[in-house]
């Protein structure tokens, strides 16, 4: 018996240590890490890539200077091919050339991360949202891109590719393509088409063709076999919160307009990039998210009760709109709705905000350069120049020592941000915008990370929630991006401040450039931050270590950075109640960590209201006539990418014949023997002689 | 079934059902019909119910053709034109392909 467990035993260690199965697949293939490109569609086109149903499969070929192209765009000795391009050749030119020179030529195109000779890296449009705006030439003129709103965009975002772009970030798995080149590919150009070459094969097939309204109405159809989904529109939520709780009316009817009065301050929650999952928008968009939070933190603690106000009925309105990269998706809606009475969300309650209850409306668009930002309004008004002079108060004061200058623009040299949705439909709509001149070369890209906007992070663990004195700067340098996003909220706040008391601000505390150091490092490093924690309920499980996606994606897409969004304007948009957490659960009561994870019950006015194009709620719809956005984004099943030597035509020719040889010689084979089958089986039995007989 | 062990009168019986049938919009029954009593009606030896097997042998095979011609030219037709004809051709197609127009 103990024999028996004996052999047992060794057998088992033997086979651990010996037997390290490794499938033949894990052999022959490679994977290769990274993100794809994929396809969205509008009313009219298709934009973006796929790779072909099975996966593209191309030839690698490393291109290091821009004469490389010519190799492959010329004759290819052994076609398709998959170019790996670094950032600084991935151009229009070159890009469409590859277009050109189609499927049959090049079959995937490797973006490599290799940032060292890059110069700008944009591929949104000129005129971003150019049809979605206020219908003017003088709003932004595409065929002079040094006066457009993004100088250096290529505008690759919304070309149609006919094959996959994979994007490959990690050291790591630039390595494995180059030393693969370099073994098999990079020799003897001429014999390339007789020997085993080191291909890539790309899986990103896109279930939506053509356009929204034909893969709209494939997903809608019933009589779809397949039960497949074709696209889905885009969709997110919007966040918006008031400095001051709105008087809740239980008793209100339905459809009754309030007599309140909102200042309507707003921002761009979400950013885009050719890539799935890649790409921050630090500078096009976090920037004026921490600016906007810090206007709102700071205006809640400087204003006085509602009751003192000198019009009582006057409140703030904060908003962030989602999907505004594309077609301004959030703010189309927010105006559509308001329209209809139809904000806020009914789940939210409330009397309804009607157009009449906007004061007017202070968007914060792109902040790429502090120094050089202008008030732009469509008119000049005597509302605009009142709000100029005061923040120009606050800007030029010796007393906060901010030193910056706001010009104007009252022209229809328009930027593209949310005011534009508002402008569109009401061209008297008191919109004022604070927009920078464009200096980002980086716009709607992957490269517009931490490194562009210059961002250290200054983890000092100090309390960012409260105000400090102006020349308390933290520890923090006077160039440092968190100064620079201090002073601006600081005066925009104090402008505000000045038109709703109607008095000057005398005090000396302004917003704390730590709440904007922890904001930044929060979405553009690590959504495991203190700024999070500190606003989520106590105890709530840690975030991934990862910067939240800042992309407005689908509907069941991850939705963090609104999450998020609403938490931290939750915590720092609410007033400390003395209630104990037993007591604090039903909303607008919200339950926080806070700063120092001691928990805080607060009275909250932040919620959402949804970011769906009105486009796809409107029965018959004419999707091609431009009224509203009408992005969606095509369903898929995988994205993957996997290198392996891929024979030599010869080689797979010579294969299949001989398979062909061997199939027909087993047929002449089999029919010998079985006509002279008696010699092989002589005695046949009398009932198997029935059988076959 | 072995059909050349039935009598002769069920052979004409299964000829002529398999013909009727054919007319509820089955032209694959009446290919079957052709093929199977294509050796009846032409190469056996003459017997009394031959002359009308082949009279359903022959009707039925006129009959697959011209399922076969009107199939032929509507496949050309839809597969040519479906892109063009829009919402049209996704209303009246079971299975629409993935990823192309």
């Amino acid at each position: 018996m103990s024999h028996a467990a004996a052999i047992w035993l060794l057998m088992l260690l033997q086979g651990t240590l010996t037997a390290l199965g490794e499938r033949t697949r894990d052999k022959m293939y490679e994977p290769i890490l990274g993100a794809s490109c994929f396809r969205r569609l509008n009313g009219t086109h298709q934009t973006g890539c796929s790779s072909t149903y099975s996966g593209s499969v191309g030839v690698l070929h490393l291109i290091n200077v821009e004469a490389d192209l010519e190799f492959l765009l010329g004759n290819p000795p052994s076609p398709p091919y998959a170019p790996l391009i670094p950032p600084h050749l991935f151009t229009r030119s070159n890009l469409m050339r590859l277009k050109e020179a189609g499927p049959k030529n090049i079959s995937v195109v490797l973006l490599i991360n290799n940032a060292e000779k890059m110069k700008q890296f944009s591929h949104e449009l000129n005129c971003p949202n150019q049809y979605s705006g206020i219908n003017s030439s003088e709003t932004c003129d595409a065929s002079n891109p040094a006066n457009s709103w993004n100088p250096w965009g290529t505008g690759l975002l919304h070309e149609d590719f006919p094959f996959p772009i994979y994007y490959i970030a990690e050291e790591k798995e630039i390595d494995k393509l180059k030393d693969c080149f370099e073994k098999f590919n990079n020799k003897n150009y001429e014999t390339h088409a007789l020997r085993s070459l080191c291909a890539i094969e790309v899986k990103s097939f896109m279930s939506a063709a053509v356009n929204t309204e034909v893969c709209m109405r494939r997903t809608n159809f019933i009589n779809n076999l397949g039960g497949s989904k074709y696209c889905d529109p885009l969709e997110g939520r919007n966040v918006y919160a008031t400095v001051y709780p709105r008087n809740s009316t239980p008793n209100a009817i339905e459809g009754t307009k309030t007599d309140e009065k909102f200042i309507l301050v707003t921002c761009r929650l979400d950013t885009a990039s050719m890539f799935d999952g890649v790409g921050l928008g630090a500078m096009d968009s976090v920037v004026s998210l921490a600016v906007f939070t810090q206007v709102a933190n700071l205006l809640r603690q400087i204003l006085p009760a509602q009751s003192s106000l000198p019009d009582p009925r006057r409140n703030v309105l904060f908003v962030t709109f989602n999907g505004e990269s594309y077609d301004y998706i959030g703010s189309q809606r927010f105006v559509y709705d308001m329209d209809k009475l139809d904000f806020p969300p009914k789940s939210a309650g409330g009397s309804p905000i009607a157009f009449e209850n906007i004061e007017f409306m202070l968007d914060i668009g792109t902040l790429d350069d502090i120094a050089n930002i202008k008030l732009h309004a469509l008119t000049g008004t005597q509302l605009a120049q009142k709000l100029l002079e005061q923040l120009n108060t606050y800007a030029k004061s010796p007393r906060y020592g901010f030193n910056v200058n706001i010009q104007s623009e009252m022209s229809a040299h328009i930027p593209p941000t949310s005011a534009q949705s508002f402008l569109r439909r009401d061209p008297k709509f008191p919109a004022l915008i604070l927009n920078a001149r464009p200096t980002n070369k980086y716009y709607h890209s992957i490269y517009d990370d931490s490194i562009n906007v210059d961002f250290v992070y200054a983890n000092t663990s100090q309390d960012f929630t409260q105000l400090v004195e102006v020349g308390d700067f933290k520890t923090l340098k006077a160039e440092s991006l968190q100064m620079k996003v201090r002073n601006i909220s600081s005066i925009v706040a104090l402008a505000l401040y000045q038109s709703l008391t109607g008095q000057e601000y005398t005090g000396t505390k302004v917003a704390n450039p730590l709440l904007a150091d922890e904001l930044l490092y929060c979405f553009l490093q690590s959504a495991d931050c203190p700024l999070f924690k500190a606003s989520s309920y106590p105890e709530s499980p840690t975030a991934l270590p990862l910067p939240p996606m800042r992309y407005i994606s689908v509907l069941g897409g991850s939705q963090e950075s609104s999450g998020w969004t609403y938490r931290v304007l939750g915590y720092l948009l609410s007033q400390q109640k003395k209630i104990p957490k037993e007591n604090c659960t039903i909303l607008p009561l919200h339950f926080f960590a806070g700063y120092n994870n001691t928990g805080e019950c607060r009275l909250t006015t932040q919620n959402y209201s949804h970011a769906l194009s009105p486009a796809f709620l409107i029965d018959g719809y004419d999707w091609a006539s431009g009224q509203y956005s009408t992005w969606t984004e095509s369903t898929w099943s995988q994205f993957s990418a996997r290198i392996f030597l891929r024979p030599s035509n010869v080689h797979q020719v010579t294969t299949l014949s001989v398979g062909i040889v061997v199939l027909i010689i087993s047929f002449c084979l089999v029919y010998i023997i079985s006509s002279r089958s008696e010699v092989l089986f002589e005695d046949l039995p009398a009932s198997n002689a029935a059988l076959f007989g | 079934m072995d059909i050349s062990k039935a009598p002769n009168p069920r052979k004409l019986q299964l000829c002529r059902t398999y013909f009727f049938a054919g007319f509820a919009f089955l032209p694959f029954v009446w290919a079957i019909n052709v093929c199977w009593f294509f050796q009846e009606a032409f190469r056996k030896p003459p017997y009394p119910e031959q002359s009308q097997i082949k009279r359903f042998v022959i009707y039925s095979a006129i009959g697959t053709l011209l399922w076969l011609l009107v199939l032929t030219a509507w496949i050309v037709i839809f597969q040519t034109n479906r892109t063009a004809w829009g919402a049209t051709a996704d209303y009246i197609s079971f299975i629409i392909p993935l990823g192309s127009a």
